[in-house]
Order: structure tokens, then sequence, then C-alpha cells
């Protein structure tokens, strides 16, 4: 008995150490917080990367993580911004909401980041922008392309070709130019990204002539879309105009494939993964989508970063997400350069005023109401299991 | 109708890969009373193990099948022995909780084995489609279903017709009374997990074969589904589980068929509810007469 009293009272007294010195530690930062502001400290800037490193849409984050990264050695290379440092938090949120949520709130409460890129899908950035806005932290996403994203408030941006310019562009191609009128609608209905698009997409074939022969819905984890696939058939379509993401698109397409359907697949940016190939094989050979970057054909600003990262990157050549990736860091450094301040409510001010921005993921500007005009839309098509540039469609800033 | 027949046909070899998988739950059930939640996890390790012996040139189809099928019988009996052995006699709530731990634990396991990400298949053989009057049925949709009837055939007959089968039989009936005959409980119990994972291991590569995508979390819908299947058809029964796992695979087709492909996973559960309401025993499930 007596012997487990004091058992009890060493872990008791043992735990109120333990408290004494994390709440010690505690202090001590907070102490350091309200003397020095961050915005002022010659303490490095930290900048949040939020975004899937694992799971299904993990290409989307690690390659804006490789942009990211090269454009932090570059800044901290040449002096940082302001005399300081650049430094990124990375968490990893899987792709999941509540993941998210859960990073965004430590990023901003605990690693004290003054701006935060990402997430590379909008759902995500629209669940974390109502978190960053309300605590006033800049976020600025660097893939988001769906709708209500920059309306939660003025601390949310993004750099990315928005579907509302991208997708029209591309029907108006598939339409007029190749004359694919008859086309074959299909929906992710629990992707918020694809729900939205599909919108767009209709509005866009219904202006440009065509005709939607069947409007078909799937979900994102589905495997079996063989009942789709068999309405399909039977109407025939000239083109299958999907709006989901890379891995349900290269099942779809093997699936009409081994039905003897011979349509391709035109879709948005969801499809922009090199798994689109990689699963989908022969079955997605000369599938388009629309990208806010191509390699190929590169301005002088944009052939200078793909050199730099394929030195990085094993010869590796920079995709979409890590363009934008680049851009996203650079256009908040230049922000906080041009408000002189690294806080997020003076430099979103100064964010917010970027005009004929040259990235090397196109050119920026953004409007009064924070929505990115990019300017040219890539038509890419995969070619010998790769996305290959099939047009440049120039956009007019109004 | 000719749309119709089709889609009948896709809910058939759908079906399939539900009734394999639903066989070994209603046999696990059928002899010991218990409920192996983990049945669609080792449908996830088939596909997984077909999929890593697909990637080997010289491997062919059968081979890939047979393989993945050894694979699951050894998982399913090492399996019996570290997580329901020892709780066999406690009570079935334990068991069930300890089945619910092993399939967390396997999909948990295979992320860190393989990543999450979702895989396509490699191909074992050509596709070729047969156009059978008005309507066409391809080759993968022939082998699903020819080789899940060959499953189900052979199981059947191998539970009516060997000794082993009878074993099965008299455990299912009453176990003290079989042991007494000189019936190895053991034995029996290890051949059902190895008969049913085997099975679900099976299911495993032929939904590779014809979904091309594999991953680590495509055992929970798929195991959930062949459970309402084997409770649709009547827990216990051989005939009840293929049954079932039709009719679930054929309704979810039928849901996409009228529009309705955003409750298609729905309908397998609102199946089961209206059963467990009117029929608890399932289709083809005899009257439990307990003694209380």
């Amino acid at each position: 008995m007596f012997h487990r009293k004091s058992k009890a009272i060493v872990a008791l007294s043992f735990l109120m150490v333990a408290l004494l010195v994390v709440s010690g530690c505690a202090g001590s930062k907070s102490q350091t917080g309200n003397s020095t502001t961050p915005a002022d400290s010659k303490e490095p800037i930290k900048i949040g990367f939020l975004g899937a490193k694992t799971g299904d849409v993990a290409m989307y984050g690690l390659n804006t993580l490789k942009g990211l990264n090269m454009a932090i050695e570059e800044l901290n290379k040449n002096g940082g911004v302001l005399g300081r440092q650049v430094k990124l938090v990375e968490e990893d949120n899987a792709g999941q909401k509540d993941q998210a949520i859960n990073i965004t709130n430590k990023m901003i409460s605990q690693d004290k980041v003054v701006a935060i890129i990402g997430d590379p899908t909008t759902g995500i950035t629209r669940v974390a922008g109502q978190i960053a806005n309300s605590k006033k932290t800049v976020i600025l996403s660097a893939g988001a392309t769906g709708t209500n994203v920059v309306e939660i408030g003025p601390y949310i941006f993004r750099d990315t070709l928005l579907d509302t310019i991208a997708a029209p562009a591309t029907m108006k191609y598939i339409i007029q130019d190749k004359g694919w009128k008859n086309v074959a609608l299909i929906t992710s209905k629990n992707n918020d990204y694809s729900v939205a698009l599909t919108k767009i997409f209709t509005d866009a074939i219904k202006a440009n002539g065509g005709n939607i022969a069947i409007e078909e819905f799937i979900q994102d984890k589905d495997t079996d879309f063989s009942g789709q696939i068999t309405k399909i058939k039977a109407v025939n379509p000239d083109v299958i105009v999907f709006s989901g993401y890379y891995t349900e698109g290269a099942l779809l397409m093997k699936k009409a494939r081994e039905v003897g359907i011979k349509a391709i697949m035109v879709g948005g940016d969801g499809l922009q993964g090199d798994d689109l190939m990689k699963i989908g094989g022969q079955a997605v050979e000369g599938s388009i989508s629309y990208a806010g970057f191509s390699p190929e054909q590169p301005t002088a600003n944009t052939e200078k970063f793909i050199n730099a990262f394929k030195a990085s990157y094993k010869n590796e050549v920079p995709d979409l997400f890590s363009a934008q990736g680049y851009d996203a860091l650079m256009l908040i450094a230049q922000a906080i350069k041009d408000a002189n301040s690294a806080d997020p409510e003076k430099f979103k001010d100064s964010l917010a005023k970027t005009k004929n921005y040259e990235g090397v993921s196109g050119t920026i500007t953004f409007q009064a109401s924070r929505e990115p005009i990019k300017s040219p839309v890539y038509l890419l098509e995969v070619k010998g299991g790769k996305f290959s540039l099939l047009k440049k469609v120039p956009v007019e800033v109004k | 109708m000719n749309n119709l027949m089709q889609q009948l046909i896709n809910g058939l070899a759908l079906g399939s890969i539900y009734a394999l998988i639903a066989l070994g739950y209603t046999m696990v059930y059928g002899i010991i009373g218990m409920i192996n939640f983990a049945y669609g996890e080792i449908y996830m390790f088939g596909a997984f193990a077909g999929l890593v012996l697909a990637s080997y040139n010289s491997v062919n189809v059968y081979m890939a099948l047979l393989g993945a099928m050894l694979l699951t019988m050894v998982l399913g009996v090492i399996i019996e022995r570290v997580a329901y052995k020892p709780l066999r006699r406690s009570s079935r709530l334990s068991a069930l909780i300890s089945a619910i731990g092993v399939s967390i634990f396997l999909s948990s396991l295979m992320v860190r084995l393989k990543g999450p990400n979702t895989r396509g298949f490699p191909k074992l053989f050509e596709n070729k489609i047969f156009v059978v009057g008005s309507f066409q049925i391809t080759i993968y949709q022939i082998v699903i279903i020819g080789v899940a009837a060959l499953l189900m055939l052979g199981l059947q007959l191998f539970v009516a017709y060997t000794k082993t089968g009878r074993a099965m039989r008299a455990t299912s009936q009453d176990q003290d009374a079989a042991s007494l005959m000189g019936v190895n409980i053991d034995r029996v119990v290890a051949i059902t997990f190895a008969i049913g994972s085997g099975l679900a291991g099976a299911a495993g590569v032929l939904s590779g074969i014809y979904f091309n995508a594999v991953q680590p979390y495509m055992g929970l819908m798929a195991g959930l589904k062949a459970f309402a299947a084997a409770v649709l058809g009547g827990i216990g029964s051989i005939p009840g589980a293929m049954i079932g796992g039709m009719v679930i695979g054929l309704t979810e087709i039928l849901g996409v068929t009228v529009n309705l492909s955003e409750y298609k996973d729905a309908f397998a559960f609102a199946i089961l509810i209206v059963v467990l309401l009117f029929k608890p025993s399932g289709i083809l499930g005899r009257k439990a007469n307990k003694k209380v």
C-alpha cells in the first residue's frame, strides 16, 4: 500500500515538474513574441505550405513544394526579403479537410507564419481560407481554380488560371475548331471542384452550340464505372468531357476503351497529373486538358526557371504546380518588399495591387476582386504518355 | 432494352466479386458464429498480391490468381490463429472488435508498404469484345463471371462431398458434438478461414483486372457490401451468399442505370435494412431455433 502511494507521489511530482518546464518554455516564447513583433524582428519570415504530400492528390502538393523550395533557395541566396531569411513550414494534409483545418490553425497560432501557400485544391482552400481570413493571415492558393475562393475575404489570394476563363476557352476549341458537338459530360459528385467545373462546362458547351447528349455522375474513389460507360456508349458521343481528377479520369477512360468507345476525354486542370498516364496508359492518349503552364515555347523568364529547376531536380521538367508554387512565393516576397513589412495586414494590400507581374507561369494581374487574370491558357494533349502543348490561347486583361 | 441487358452483365460481373467475398463471411459465421470483418482487407491484400505478381512478365493470369489465393489463404490462417482463436470462447463482441482491429491494421500496413495512391493494374491479357446478338460482353467480364462461378461451384462440391466438407457441416451444426465424434475443430476452423480468405484473394485479383484500380482502402466498402450480401442471402448459407452478392451487384448497377449513381453505395445498405426488418434470416437462411 505504502509502496503504491509513494509511486503515485513520485509520478505526480514528476508530472508537476514537467508541467512547470513546459509552461516556462511557453512563457518565454510568448515573451519574445511580445517584445519584438514578428513583423519587425530579424528572425526568418515564416511561410506555411498547405497541401497533400500523400494521398490521391499528393502529386499537386509535392510538385508545389518543389517550386516553393526553389523560390526560397533563390530568395535566401540573394539576401532574403527585407534582410530576413525566408523559412518554409510544411505539413501534410493528405488531401483531407479535417487535417487541413488542424494544420492551418497550427501554422497560424503556433508557427506564426505570415502567409500560407496552398492548398492546391479548391475545396480545402475554401476551408483553410475561412480560418486564415479570420486570423488575418494571408493565404495564397497555388492551384485552386474553382469558384467562391477569394470571396471569403481580403486575405485570400490565388495565382492560378481560373476555370471561368480556361474552361470556356477549351470548350470553344473542341466544339468550334474540332467540331466535336455531341458531348458526354461526367461529373464527380463528391468533388467540389468537379461540380463547380461542370457548371462552367455546361454553359460553355451551350454557348458554343454543342449538345450535351448525356450527363453522368460518378464519385471520387469509385472504381466501377461499367454502368455509366454502358450508358455513354449508347449515345455515341464525339467527346467525353470529364470535370474531375486524374485518377478517376484514367479509370473512366480505361473502361471506355474496354467497351470500344473511341471518343477522347477533355477536362480541366484536374486531369494534370502523371498518374493519369500511369493508370490510364494507352486509354488516355489524346486526352485534352487546360493548364496555366507549359514548359514548351517558354518566355525568357520561364526558361530561366525551367533550367534552374532541372539543375535542382535531376533534370526533371517543372509542371504547372511547381511553376505556380514558385510564383506564389515570389508574389508574396514582392508584396512584402513593396509594403516594407512582413505584417500580413500591411502586405496584403500591396499584394492586391499586383499588375502584369511576369511570373514563370504566365502574366498575373489581380483584379479589384483579387481574382487573378492569367494569360495565356495552355491547351495540353496527352501524346506518347506525356502532356504536350496543343495550343496557346491568349487572355485579354480588361 | 439492349442497354438494360448490357447493364445486367455489368451487374453480374460486379456481383461476382461481392459474392466471392460474401462466401468468406457466410462460411465463418456458419461454422463458428463470428463475423470476420477483415475479409474486405484480405480482398485488398489479394488485389495487391495480384498486382505484385502481375508486374512480372512471366506471370500469367492463372499464376497471379493462384499465387494471390495461396498468399491470402496463409494470411487468413495467420489472422485466425493470432486474433480470433484466443477469443473463440469469449464473447462475440471481443471477436468482433478484434476483427475490426485486424482490418484497420491490414489497411494501414498496406499504406506503409505501398503508399496510399491508387494504382493501375498491369495488363495480364488483351481485352476483347464479343458481340452476342445486340449486346456485347468483354473478355474481362467473361473471366470474372466464369472464374467466380467455377470457384463457387468448387466450394459447393467441396462442402457437399469431401470428408473435410462433412466435418465442416458437422461443426456448423454442433461444435461440441462434432468434437466428440473425432472432428478436429481447430483444423476445420483453419480450413474455413483459408478457403474464405482464398476466395476473397481471388476476388481481389479479379477486381484488379476488371476495375484496373488497386488501393489500400478498397477493402472497406467492398467488405461492407459483401457483408450486406451475406446477410441478404441468409448468413451461414453458401448459395445465399452467392445470390446476395449478385443482388447487391445488380442493384448497384441498376441504380446507375436509372440515374441514381450518387446513391449507389447506399443501395446495398438500404436492402440490408429492409431484409433485417422483414426477413431477418435472409433469402435462403433458416430460422434460428436457438435454445435460450
